[in-house]
């Protein structure tokens, strides 16, 4: 008997439910009341336990049975439900992942990290059962920490004898020469193999260049290593006994203490935060442990967050491992909120989806084949059926492109966890306020926003909300509010995120700009130039970079993952009133409406959705359209761009000129072209590297005669035509940055 | 003709094991995924025997089988309940709304084939 279509629908359900678990967790902690929620989220996890029997997965039935068990009694009221019961639920929750994923690798065998993880949850949970809250409360009060009691177990546990793992931990950092030198880091781990086993290893990679800075004779590498063993200190030394000179080498033994391990951190050039993260995956430290060891005040990252962090960062590392060709279709995500009961979803692979839609344009392409000679046989029976046929082929065209739509709904409430928990850690309230979920954009699209989004509302926690006590001085409600929005615009989609805050403060950004070289001078900018401004490479100083996330994510960072996907971002800020972080994209990738355009000998195509009208020149303006870069339409200035002095076509003087308008973020331009040749259903093929540098066009198309035409970069146009006659920041920033 | 089975559940997983297994036996199998679901595919046909999950949003089986029996055309068609042990208190309930059996989650295909050759019509 097949069960693989039986294990992928339990996929799919599980994680569909353990999104619902979540969501209707932190709806409860707003209104713990609400019994139909305490039923859905029993539901849940009764039916996660009753289909993971089912299939053998033993170790999530046996877990989820207890969390199972402690709802039943929350349901029938004996239970209070309150903030650290719910702490306690989306801990288990994130357990149950961890699980699932698991067992659905067919991974049976648990970290011991994980085992331990799982053991103190269990505890917990059995506490609450048998009525003995009260002893673990108490040491949640010792703790003095409002999270779970979870951590002070261990807490106990570890104070006695050092960490729990009782595998040895090695640390090496090979120099840059190592290689040079004839070592071959391969070939001590390999020897390593010979007096234990490596239960665990990361390679550190920190100090890798650029590619293009690389010497391929330099070594750039480091490793973490968990290593089980009865050997003792010496015979360990002795493995690495060679390569001394050309490594730094640190060795704790099992059970090493806490300090030791922060000593290890310290003396690492990694930060904190990737080292936490290393030694937690590793199992060398369990996750209470980071959090004793990097407790530290001086500490900007709250350290409780490594959790997160360490679930954020695995999603990262999987959306980067998904090649784009065969990236096989996470489980699926619920398209509806989570109080709908069902939604049937098919899985699809995304290597199929992306097959579908280059069919699509294909036929796309071939259909504008067809039409062209329909019309020049001028067959009427041929020309109708040729019409309802293109409506055919547009209607496929939306239904395959909306194939790989999601709705950003579920983007955005998985921040609700992040702002919970980080408003949390730093002590700020703070509520996260969600509208226009129901846009939808690319999938692929979505995958790539999660990075940057999680780096603005993180800043907007961080900097953006004041503390309690300013915003009591300032006459605001205490409570701080961070707000995602989306909705379509002109053939984007616009992303925000929000907040009440202090604003952004421009006195700060000018120090700062100049004192990294940036701008000479506050002579010219505007607001909006100056906000930019943070925008540029090398503003983001290092104290940003430890504090945010542990990534080394600064803003310009998040500006090059916008960019990267067609979009932009700007900033608005007044000051004592919060800022706004506004993300435009590009709606589609694949296939849009397109118009057609003719300067001089070549075609081009205009994104449909950005031409507000067309506008033929009167022949007296003519003289006015030699003479100057603008117009006067309707009273109002056009400004003007030539497309043939642009691409350098050779312009014909004779015909009359066409204004196309198109507008982009707010702004309207003129293009002038030589013919306007109406609309034309475009699949959009991107350019090659070559032409990566290229300015103003976004890609090309093949044209039913076969033509190619360009498409033009609307954005890209409209900002050359704000920024003429301006101090070009961007240019200057680009300059400076070579010369770092 | 092959005997049709109708199968009521809201885990996706749980009706796609058993209808695999009932499926590879040579049966039809018609999936609900909860007792409103179910009591709205009924409609007239000719049902050997129900599997039915007690625990589901909207409609729990303990009231599908209530309403069920109130029907005339299924007045007698077998039922048998799929549950979890913590649910025991609920089986003396189901047996007065009229299921005949009871198979407790987790269970083997094997043991709910032999259940349904038992029952089935």
């Amino acid at each position: 008997m097949d069960m693989e279509p039986a294990i992928q629908a339990f996929a799919t359900e599980s994680s569909e439910l353990l999104e619902q678990v979540e969501n209707s967790l932190l709806e409860l902690e707003t209104n713990p009341d609400d019994s139909e929620r305490v039923n859905e989220l029993f539901r849940a996890f009764h039916t996660i336990k009753g289909s993971s029997g089912m299939f053998g997965f033993s170790k999530v039935e046996s877990f989820t049975h207890g969390v199972e068990s402690l709802l039943g009694k929350v349901r029938e009221g004996s239970q209070e439900l309150n903030e650290d019961l719910i702490s306690l639920f989306l801990s288990c929750r994130d357990h149950i992942s961890m699980l699932v994923g698991n067992a659905l690798d067919g991974n049976e065998e648990l970290e011991q990290e994980q085992v331990q993880a799982g053991d103190v949850l269990s505890a917990q949970v059995n506490a609450h059962l048998s009525g003995s809250i009260a002893v673990s409360d108490e040491l949640v009060a010792e703790d003095g920490k409002t999270s779970s009691g979870k951590d002070t177990q261990s807490q106990v546990e570890t104070e006695v004898d050092g960490v729990a793992a009782a595998h040895w931990h090695i640390s090496l950092r090979f120099q840059p020469d190592a290689l040079r030198n004839g070592m071959d880091p391969l070939s001590f781990l390999r020897y390593l193999e010979h007096l234990g086993e490596i239960t665990g290893l990361k390679v550190v990679d920190t100090t890798m260049p650029d590619p293009a800075e690389m010497d391929p004779e330099s070594c750039y590498l480091g490793f973490e290593i968990a290593f089980d063993s009865e050997s003792d200190r010496e015979a360990i030394e002795e493995v690495f006994d060679f390569v001394q000179d050309d490594c730094d080498i640190r060795i704790l033994p099992p059970h090493a203490s806490l300090s030791a391990y922060r000593e290890l951190v310290e003396q690492v050039p990694e930060s904190e935060q990737q080292m936490a993260v290393l030694l937690v995956e590793l199992g060398s430290i369990c996750q209470t442990e980071a959090e004793q060891l990097f407790k530290s005040p001086g500490n900007l990252e709250p350290a409780a967050d490594t959790a997160t962090e360490a679930a954020a960062q695995t999603s990262v590392s999987t959306a980067k491992q998904q090649k784009p060709g065969k990236d096989t279709a996470p489980v699926s995500k619920s398209k509806q909120s989570a109080a709908q009961p069902t939604t049937a979803s098919v899985r699809v692979d995304a290597a199929k989806l992306e097959a579908l839609i280059n069919q699509v344009g294909e036929l796309v392409i071939n259909g504008a084949g067809i039409e062209e000679h329909a019309h020049r046989i001028g067959d009427n029976a041929l020309l109708e059926s040729m019409e309802i046929m293109s409506r055919l082929v547009e209607d496929i065209r939306d239904t395959s492109l909306g194939l790989r739509m999601v709705q950003i709904g579920d983007t955005f409430n998985r921040f609700r966890r992040v702002v919970r928990e980080l408003s949390k850690e730093i002590g700020k309230q703070i509520e996260l306020c969600i509208t226009g979920g129901d846009a939808e954009l690319d999938k692929s699209v979505v995958e790539k926003l999660t990075d940057p989004l999680t780096h603005l509302v993180r800043n907007a926690i961080d900097h953006g909300i004041e503390t309690s006590e300013a915003r009591i001085a300032a006459g605001k409600p205490e409570k701080g509010t961070v707000t995602l929005n989306a909705y379509h615009d002109s053939g984007s989609i616009v992303i925000e995120i929000s907040d009440d805050g202090g604003g952004l403060s421009k006195e700060n950004i000018l120090a700062k700009a100049q004192e990294r070289g940036l701008i000479d001078s506050a002579k010219g900018l505007s607001d909006q130039d100056i906000f930019h401004l943070i925008f540029e490479p090398g503003f983001s100083t290092a104290e940003h970079i430890t504090n945010l996330s542990g990534r080394g994510v600064g803003m310009d960072v998040v500006r090059r993952n916008i960019e990267a996907l067609r979009g932009q971002v700007e900033v608005e800020s007044s000051a004592g009133q919060g800022s706004v972080f506004r993300i435009r994209l590009p709606l589609t990738l694949a296939i849009i409406d397109g118009f057609q355009v003719r300067v001089g000998d070549a075609r081009y195509v205009i994104p449909l959705d950005m031409v507000d009208e067309c506008v033929e020149l009167p022949r007296e303006k003519w003289d006015m359209l030699q003479e100057s870069d603008y117009i006067e339409l309707r009273q109002q200035v056009l400004p003007l761009l030539r497309l043939s002095n642009l691409f350098g076509g050779n312009a014909s003087i004779d015909s009359r000129p066409d204004i196309v308008v198109v507008r982009y973020a707010g702004q309207v331009v003129g293009l002038v072209v030589d013919q306007l040749l109406g609309e034309h259903q475009t699949v959009i093929k991107p350019l090659g590297a070559i032409f990566q540098n290229l300015r103003g066009i976004s890609g090309a198309t093949i044209l039913g005669s076969g033509e190619v035409a360009m498409i033009i970069d609307v954005p890209e146009l409209v900002l050359k035509v704000m920024n003429r006659g301006k101090p070009q920041v961007r240019e200057m920033a680009s300059v400076s940055e070579q010369l770092h | 003709m092959s005997k049709t089975i109708l199968v009521v559940d809201d885990s996706a997983a749980i009706r796609s094991v058993v209808g695999i297994a009932l499926r590879g036996d040579g049966y039809e199998v018609i999936e609900a995924e909860n007792g409103q679901d179910a009591l709205s595919k009924l409609n007239g046909q000719k049902i050997s025997m129900i599997i039915c999950d007690v625990n589901m949003p909207q409609m729990d089986g303990i009231t599908f089988v209530k309403e069920m029996k109130k029907l005339p055309n299924y007045k007698f068609t077998p039922v048998c309940m799929l549950t979890t042990e913590s649910e025991q208190g609920k089986m003396d309930e189901g047996k007065a709304a009229g299921a005949k059996a009871w198979i407790v989650k987790p269970f083997q295909p094997p043991k709910l084939l032999q259940a349904v050759k038992m029952l089935a019509q």
